[in-house]
């Protein structure tokens, strides 16, 4: 929205360079095409798509501002009014699952090239947008663009062996695991590996650090915070839980439950299959329990937080200007305030003036009752619902403390995305209040 | 793929242990009948994981476990044909026939091996090396007879392991009184001449640590100080010049329906961050997460659970505002009722 001349011809040789590695790397790949003779068709495309990638560069080049190829105004501005938190998380959900639905289409090589490659032009385009390249070449920020093509790359990875594997199940062959099982020796062939690749990557760091210095900023102050003030990149995922929980909860109890869940895994782990090598087909409550933890509940949150929070925590379209005086309506009840004032219309019960601490605690017994009783059937109620139905079978296979720990852990780690949706249709802000001993929910 | 007929490393276990009592009986592994096959023709036939060659001349795993396996079920003339050399193979076939026997007897004897000391004992007719625990007792004895594959390398005798040293036992303390010993007589023992030093010096650091924290200079801002008479506080503001230096907006606000003055702590309540005062939007909002108060301080957007807290404030003798940091006052304890936390403007 405020791109002017002076930034595109400051990101324009930046992007020539870009689109050129585009070019270099989709040549190269139709050249390896070509040569094994089984994808000439489509080595005739990305042939044809490195050339454009050589016109894209050649017009960023070109030393014309005007000239420097860029998403157009009005895609920007439509995807700025529709991005928010809600369609946010749930256009993540809806990709993933849609990723693992259709999981043996996206695990095609072919596919998945072309989606690597149309991510890449999309960020090269959004890069001539001036907000968008503040952002995302944050020294800070950089990384976190490379994780996130890191990790889709071996998620990738992995679900191709895994398809493969379900379809060798499937026809009753051996796994490839199986197949391919020669060893090598720790020494020399992985460690030989391993001193490589430091090497490299220490090199890597090197060059990195030279030509994308750390940002410092002035000296800290205890009454001054940084405005956003965010948390080192894989504690976004923990800063977002904080909007919507008290501390001791998102920031103490979550966490710990987090580390206590994956260490009790493998001992309410009771499926034998999937040992030693990939599958899905044959692990499929593990696998999506897994993958909603980790990129739903951590990756997608880090995602946001890096790219999406800005000043004063608001969120911020990919290609909106951060301001920190943007006026957003975040107002929020708690849940006695919204039983006893707007559904009952009588005051909140309050103990009288100079009651004893008895009488106290009481009353605010009395007032958190709603929320007391939603949360205490929510957590003594559904495991055993859940036990006679949905997970009746897990329940005869795990035995009665196995599932109660199982699935105590799943309704803690669903209380995150529950309490997002609350938040944002019906301004919930806690459904236990209690402010009075710092205990909120 | 599948004619490629590798074994895994737990298969060649299995079939190794197995092979000891029955090798027919060793159904589910798919090595046991090629096993068997071989076993009864006397002229080595080509196994398939033992006749790839391991590269560069060194056994690799596959080879030592197949050859550790091959010379206990039946006799050991294959195990040549996993070597490189096949110059080795006659010299070898030869006395492998002839003990056929006793290897056929030591096998059986051989009832459950692990995989260290199969690995270790093909190892040590390769080399010499480390050899596990539970291959040590047979080492020792030679007069126990030949294991399996000592019987398959002839050739090579396996060189005798060093004795482990003896654990040096400490010589007798010599009592002699010398000066030097003083103080090992006096506190007991020298352990705890030792460990009396290390507490009078960890508790003397201790004590000079402890000093720090009572500074000859301490470069505090007071927690009272004056901010001015009342009429530089007009109704409606917000004054954010002390946060710098005292952590205090003053504000003269309306709360409960009663123009007030008051100081407010620049803490948020939910993880402590300082919050920014927005004249525009007429509110403080925090950075972190987003919590939002109005002006006066209550806590309305955002995860912050329970408003900004109050610090006292008075009238000084000489007609100045005075904040004292040293009491706050929370809203959700009814602690804003006390006169002290404001002065009526």
């Amino acid at each position: 929205m405020h791109s002017n001349g002076f930034f595109l011809s400051d990101v324009a040789g930046f992007l020539g360079g870009y689109y050129t590695v585009l070019a270099v790397m989709n040549g190269v790949a139709a050249l390896l095409m070509w040569r094994r003779q089984s994808r000439t068709v489509w080595a005739a495309v990305w042939a044809a798509y490195a050339g454009a990638m050589m016109i894209l560069a050649s017009l960023a080049l070109s030393g014309s501002a005007s000239m420097v190829p860029v998403l157009p105004l009005a895609i920007r501005n439509l995807v700025n009014d529709l991005s928010g938190p809600v369609l946010y998380t749930l256009g993540t959900t809806a990709f993933l699952v849609l990723l693992f639905v259709f999981r043996k289409f996206f695990v095609q090589p072919m596919v998945a090239w072309s989606i690597f490659n149309i991510s890449l032009l999309l960020l090269g385009l959004s890069m001539a947008d001036e907000n968008f390249a503040a952002i995302v070449m944050k020294p800070d920020n950089v990384p976190i663009v490379g994780l996130v093509f890191l990790l889709a790359f071996f998620t990738w990875v992995a679900t191709k062996q895994a398809v493969v594997n379900d379809e060798r199940i499937r026809q009753g062959l051996p796994v490839m695991e199986k197949v391919n099982d020669e060893k090598v020796l720790v020494w020399p062939d992985l460690v030989y590996t391993e001193l490589i690749c430091m090497v490299g990557v220490a090199a890597l760091l090197l060059v990195w650090a030279i030509f994308l210095p750390a940002p410092l900023e002035e000296p800290a102050s205890s009454v001054k915070t940084p405005n956003p003030s965010k948390a080192p990149w894989y504690f976004l995922g923990l800063q977002e839980m904080l909007v919507y929980f008290d501390p001791w909860y998102a920031g103490v109890v979550l966490p710990s439950l987090v580390v206590f869940g994956l260490m009790a895994m493998p001992y309410l782990d009771f499926n034998k299959k999937g040992n030693g090598y990939y599958s899905i087909e044959e692990r499929k409550f593990s696998y999506l329990v897994w993958q909603f933890g980790f990129f739903e509940l951590w990756i997608t949150l880090i995602i946001l937080g890096t790219f999406l929070r800005g000043p004063n925590w608001n969120f911020f379209g990919p290609f909106e200007f951060w301001t920190p005086y943007k006026v957003e309506v975040l107002n929020n009840v708690d849940l006695p305030q919204m039983f006893w004032v707007q559904w009952l219309n009588q005051p909140l019960p309050r103990a009288p003036q100079g009651a004893g601490l008895l009488t106290q605690i009481g009353f605010i017994l009395l007032r958190e009752a709603p929320g007391l009783l939603v949360m205490g059937a929510y957590l003594v109620l559904l495991p055993p619902l859940m036990a006679i139905t949905i997970f009746r079978g897990f329940f005869a296979k795990m035995g009665f403390i196995r599932y109660m720990i199982m699935s105590n852990l799943m309704l803690l780690m669903l209380t995150l995305p529950l309490k997002m949706v609350l938040r944002w249709t019906l301004n919930l802000k806690y459904i236990i209040s209690i402010p009075e001993f710092s205990l909120n929910f | 793929m599948t004619d490629k007929k590798k074994m895994s490393v737990a298969e060649i276990l299995a079939a190794a242990r197995a092979g000891s009592k029955a090798s027919a009986a060793d159904e589910q592994a798919p090595v046991a009948p090629a096993e068997a096959a071989a076993a009864e023709d006397t002229p080595p036939a080509p196994k398939p994981a033992a006749a790839k060659p391991a590269a560069g001349g060194r056994p690799s795993v596959q080879d030592i476990l197949a050859m550790a396996r091959s010379g206990q079920a039946k006799p050991a003339a294959e195990a040549p044909a996993a070597k490189p050399k096949p110059a080795a193979k006659p010299a070898a076939a030869k006395p492998a026939a002839a003990k056929a026997a006793p290897v056929g007897q030591g096998a059986k004897k051989n009832v459950q091996r692990d995989t260290a000391s199969i690995l270790a004992a093909a190892r040590a007719g390769a080399k010499p090396g480390p050899v596990s625990k539970a291959e040590a007792p047979a080492a020792a004895r030679p007069a126990k007879p030949p294991a399996a594959k000592a019987a398959a390398k002839p050739a090579r005798p396996v060189p005798p392991r060093p004795m482990r040293p003896q654990a040096t036992v400490p010589a007798k303390k010599a009592v002699t009184e010398e000066r030097r010993t003083f103080l090992s007589y006096a506190l007991g023992s020298f352990m705890a001449v030792g460990f009396t030093a290390l507490s009078v010096t960890g508790g003397l650091f201790s004590l000079g640590l402890a000093r720090f924290l009572f500074p000859n200079v301490l470069a505090e801002p007071p927690s009272r100080f004056k901010v001015g008479s009342k009429e530089g506080f007009p109704s409606g503001k917000v004054e954010t010049k002390f946060v710098a230096q005292y952590g205090v907006w003053v504000v003269n606000g309306e709360f409960e329906g009663v123009q007030q003055i008051y100081a407010l702590k620049t803490v948020c309540t939910h993880l402590g961050c300082t919050p920014n005062w927005l004249e525009a939007e007429q509110k403080f909002k925090c950075p972190c997460h987003g919590s939002g108060f109005y002006k006066d301080g209550i806590n309305f957007e955002g995860p912050a659970p329970r408003p900004l807290e109050r610090y006292a404030i008075r009238i000084a003798d000489d007609g100045q505002l005075e904040v004292d940091k040293s009491k706050a006052f929370q809203e959700e304890l009814g602690q804003w009722n006390d006169p002290e936390s404001y002065v009526t403007a």
